[in-house]
């Protein structure tokens, strides 16, 4: 008995001496015209004895982590700084930072950072899709404004007439409903539909039209 | 009959320090094999399937140009829109479509094949291993 007392003593004295986080979990929401985030994770150590920060791992290659040192003596605090590049993401992006230390080499520790990315206009889905021989009926395809973007729907274009789109507002300036109909579906073919925005910034968007 | 039992207690003491061990030391060993995740897929499963794969590298134009799995477009993120229209040119319903990326590590794989699955492409899956498991493929 006394041996396994020692043994769960020894074995929960690993458990200290690690780094105390202060925000582990970030979470940011990002406006339209912002190309990155920066999350910077404080820690102290509160342990007895100096701690070494061995390595800093990304879950991806759009995470960069900076450390302006590596070893941490008891009582000393540092911050690890990670900058998250959108580069064409958008939605909700789960980000982590495995941060393993001389104390847990094999038990790194996960920073998580949460990125709500917002996109100025959204079309979903990208591509809408026949086979050859179904029934050519209408598809939609939705789009929606993001609440900060001062762009509205100004046309939706079919490079190919016999694809034909139908525009509708569904909610005023913010979101808008697409209707395709192919003339006939009996063979391959498709169309690109070009969407245009309106306001200071015009821009043309792209969905695609398949018949396979 | 006496040295039996010492040398079952010996081993039943020495058992207990060993499972602690393998359950919670920090540098216990690993017993299992990594679990594929959802949507991933092993290489030797998708060279069964045979030439009706559609595979798509998830990684920079640079790593592209570099080397690639033969027949794979280029479909990333950073450039979707421009890279897109290709995906949609080349891809055909029902098709298997594979992403992958540089490694096990990487998200870049899980990213695209969300966006493509979005866009009601299906069956879409993850590589497990990405370009590395197909570099090493025996």
């Amino acid at each position: 008995m006394r041996t396994l007392l020692f043994l769960l003593w020894a074995f929960a004295g690993s458990a200290f001496g690690q780094l105390a986080w202060e925000n582990p979990e970030q979470t940011f929401n990002s406006k339209p015209q912002d190309a990155s985030v920066v999350a910077k994770y404080r820690f102290t150590n509160n342990g007895k004895e100096s701690i070494k920060i061995e390595n800093v791992k990304t879950s991806c290659g759009c995470t960069t982590a900076a450390l302006t040192k590596t070893e941490y003596a008891p009582g000393e605090s540092g911050e690890i700084e990670a900058k998250f590049i959108f580069a064409g993401r958008t939605g909700r992006q789960e980000k982590a930072i495995m941060v393993t230390t001389s104390v847990a080499p094999k038990e790194p520790t996960v920073l998580r950072l949460v990125v709500n990315i917002e996109e100025p206009v959204k079309i979903q889905p990208e591509i809408v899709f026949w086979r050859v021989g179904d029934q050519p009926d209408p598809k939609t395809i939705h789009i929606a404004v993001a609440d900060d973007s001062p762009a509205k729907i100004a046309s939706v274009e079919s490079d190919n007439p016999a694809v034909k789109v139908q525009l509708k507002e569904v909610k005023p300036g913010k979101e808008y409903e697409v209707q395709v109909t192919p003339a006939s579906v009996t063979q391959p073919g498709g169309a690109t539909l070009l969407i245009r925005t309106d306001g200071d910034n015009p821009q043309t968007k792209y969905a695609y039209v398949r018949i396979k | 009959m006496r040295a039996l039992r010492q040398a079952l207690l010996i081993l039943l003491a020495a058992l207990v320090p060993a499972g602690l061990t393998a359950a919670f030391h920090p540098r216990r060993a690993a017993w299992t094999q990594d679990k594929l995740l959802p949507g991933e897929v092993e290489l030797q499963t998708v060279l069964a399937w045979g030439s009706d794969v559609l595979w798509v590298d998830a990684r920079s134009l640079k790593d592209y140009e570099a080397e690639h799995v033969p027949g794979a477009i280029l479909l990333n993120l950073e450039d979707w829109e421009q890279l897109f229209p290709r995906f949609v040119d080349q891809w055909r319903p029902e098709q298997k479509v594979v992403v992958y990326c540089s490694s096990t590590s990487c998200e870049l794989s899980h990213e695209v094949a969300e966006r493509l699955k979005a866009n009601g492409i299906a069956p879409v899956f993850v590589l497990k291993g990405g370009w590395e498991a197909w570099k090493n493929r025996k």
